[in-house]
């Protein structure tokens, strides 16, 4: 119940910064507390926000993986790679998104099966996996067939200003509820915490350790599929060359959002909150003109400060 | 936890100051920089979005952006993707200057399709869009403003045919299927040499693949069978349609001791094809105007918002470079070498 509370108060921080940030920004640019922006925000955050779910699952487990945006680059290649043969979309999705999680799978059976760490096993399926999109691609980008994939995170059209938010930011708002539930309302998920905590000790309770180790990895591939639909969706295209380095704005959302490198500490609703943090950053930056390079340091400093505090509230607590 | 709340809110607040404190300062180089008018504010605020800013070609295009910029009056806002060539980057900078509500953007897409949905999403919100460099498939954008590269080929062409005198055999390396813009050099080179009759072209259905070391590999197995028995080359002529082929096929001659035994025209620059023409290796390059078409994005666009009928498409030209002209300013500006 304590880790409960805590966290709450940490969520209610993060809210806060997203606000002051937004409030600030808003001082400076008249179009940025508009409708539409938040729009822009919500579709610019969704792909990094969706590979965060499964990256915190991975994170709170004491875990890394370092070969997300290679998985999200190779899925966009697989959808296009099939929409071109003909498939129709919606198998073409599932497809894309299945391939997403046999990546992750892979990762996982290394990790678990050979007893290899996360960051050597995930460092070489970067390569792998952003090769195999290569290889399979040509190296070129791959020309889809139009089809109603292309609007899932598109800005809406008039006619269906209705559903207030394109399709793709209510995918997220609904695997982020359900990955909560499953954090902290089921055996899995308890599990999840304990190996993050301590995987000796959990190893010793009987926990099945390999199995729940293997099982985020298959998540974070899954949400990572998920995430590659969504950049097939922006792209309209499939791109071997897409999302490099993404992982590390996936993992710095996590970061930001409260989980600890070394396991144990995490929510979904913290990760979220970090990636709209970074996207708001991000727009506001480029919104106001500054060069790419402000835009850099900015973020890097706001990972570091977050990061730098996670130790010292580590160090308090230990 | 508190601590943690506390110091990101103190982060935020820095932020927000630091965005305070830079939007004045960028104001105020604004001024310095692209308005010579008094007011201080200029009427129109346009956005240049190239396709990266590190190569040498995009620095050529920011400097004729900006002049054009200085010259009209008006703000020139000059953004690249975060990360070089990566298409998402570009389609963020894209939404991010249509939330902004800026006057116009003046975009070179770094894909066909993929760069499509923010821009008709811009063009539905009243911005309107000039496209440069490469073209947009579909979309309502006011012009297209980049060389025309069919006439670029074309002159390639006439160059080799001038050079040997109307008659011989000729090949041309193509670069890469798929590639469009190369695709025009090619066929605009065919087509020039079809008007002589005696020019015979013994191969034109190569491909020379992304880069110099595919290129390298190509023009090898090219020209092997075209090897005469006493060691020499059976070709007259050779044609390649882009810096990467062209130095594949420099190289390929060096290394069999037959440059400089043919005549040879590539297109666009690099030191090495730069030494290559020094050399008499190369007898010409064609290259592009990438200032002009900086410029010419932007004087396009002012003329548009100010009501003016512009072209759908305008050519920036292409020039032809060889041994003779090579050390004339105008020319000597558009070889000026990358620093490495």
């Amino acid at each position: 119940m304590n880790r409960l509370t805590s966290s709450t108060k940490s969520l209610v921080g993060l809210a806060m910064a997203l606000v002051v940030l937004f409030v600030g920004f808003s001082l400076n640019l008249p179009q940025f507390a508009t409708l539409r922006n938040v729009e822009t925000l919500a579709r610019q955050s969704t792909i990094v926000s969706i590979a965060a779910l499964g990256m915190t699952f991975i994170i709170v487990a004491g875990g890394i993986d370092l070969s997300i945006g290679s998985i999200v680059a190779f899925v966009t290649v697989v959808i296009a790679a099939l929409l071109q043969a003909g498939v129709d979309p919606v198998l073409a999705a599932g497809l894309g998104v299945l391939a997403g999680a046999a990546c992750g799978a892979l990762n996982g059976g290394m990790i678990s099966g050979f007893k290899v760490g996360p960051f050597i096993v995930t460092l070489g399926s970067l390569l792998v996996i952003r090769g195999i999109a290569k290889g399979l691609a040509h190296e070129q980008k791959i020309d889809a067939p139009a089809s109603w994939l292309s609007e899932l995170v598109a800005v809406l059209p008039p006619d269906r200003k209705w559903m207030l938010l394109p399709p793709g930011v209510w995918v997220l708002i609904a695997l982020a509820i359900l990955s909560s539930l499953v954090l902290w309302r089921t055996v899995f998920g308890r599990h999840v915490f304990a190996i993050g905590s301590n995987e000796r000790a959990a190893h010793y309770c009987g926990l099945p350790v390999s199995r729940v180790k293997f099982g985020v990895y298959v998540l974070g591939g899954f949400f990572a599929g998920i995430a590659g639909l969504m950049q097939f969706s922006r792209l309209t295209v499939g791109d071997p060359t897409v999302a490099v380095g993404l992982e590390l704005d996936v993992i710095a959302a996590v970061v930001i959002g409260g989980a600890s490198l070394s396991g144990g500490h995490g929510s979904i609703m913290g990760s979220i909150l970090g990636a709209f943090i970074m996207t708001t950053i991000r727009a506001g930056c480029s919104q106001m003109g500054l060069p790419n390079w402000v835009q850099e340091i900015v973020t890097g400093v706001i990972i570091v400060l977050s990061v730098g505090l996670d130790r010292l509230r580590a160090a308090r607590e230990a | 936890m508190k601590a943690r709340a506390i110091s990101i809110l103190t982060a935020a607040l820095l932020i927000a100051a630091l965005g305070c404190g830079s939007k004045d300062s960028g104001n105020a180089s604004g001024t310095n920089g692209s308005e010579p008018a008094p007011s201080g504010k200029s009427e129109y605020k346009i956005a240049v979005i190239p396709k990266g800013s590190t190569h040498e070609f995009w620095k050529a295009v920011k400097a004729g952006a900006e002049s054009a910029g200085k010259e009209l009056g008006v703000e020139v806002i000059w953004k690249g993707p975060m990360k070089e060539d990566d298409r998402e980057s570009q389609i963020k900078v894209v939404e991010d200057f249509t939330t902004q509500q800026v006057s116009g953007i003046v975009l070179a897409p770094l894909d066909d399709t993929a760069l499509r949905p923010p821009v008709e999403n811009a063009v539905r919100s009243n911005i309107p869009v000039v496209i440069i460099d490469s073209d947009l498939k579909g979309g309502d954008t006011v012009s297209f403003v980049a060389t025309d590269n069919f006439k670029g080929g074309q002159m390639a062409g006439e160059e080799l045919a001038r050079l040997l005198g109307g008659k011989g055999r000729v090949v041309m390396l193509r670069y890469q299927e798929g590639s469009a813009s190369t695709n025009f050099r090619e066929e605009g080179f065919l087509d020039a040499i079809k008007k002589h009759p005696e020019i015979e072209v013994v191969s034109a259905n190569q491909y020379a693949g992304a880069t110099t070391e595919s290129a390298q590999k190509a023009a090898e197995n090219l020209l092997a069978p075209l090897k005469k028995d006493d060691g020499s080359l059976g070709v007259d002529g050779i044609f390649t349609p882009n810096e990467s082929s062209t130095f594949g096929m420099l190289r390929v001659l060096q290394d069999s001791q037959w440059a400089g035994k043919v005549k040879f025209v590539g297109f666009d620059a690099s030191q090495k094809l730069v030494d290559g023409l020094k050399a008499g290796e190369l007898q010409g390059l064609i290259l592009q105007n990438p200032e002009k078409m900086g410029y010419l994005g932007v004087k396009t666009m002012v003329e548009h918002l100010k009501g003016t009928k512009v072209e759908k498409r305008i050519d920036t030209g292409a020039v032809l470079v060889t041994q003779e002209n090579m050390e004339q300013p105008d020319v000597a500006k558009l070889l000026a070498p990358p620093k490495e």
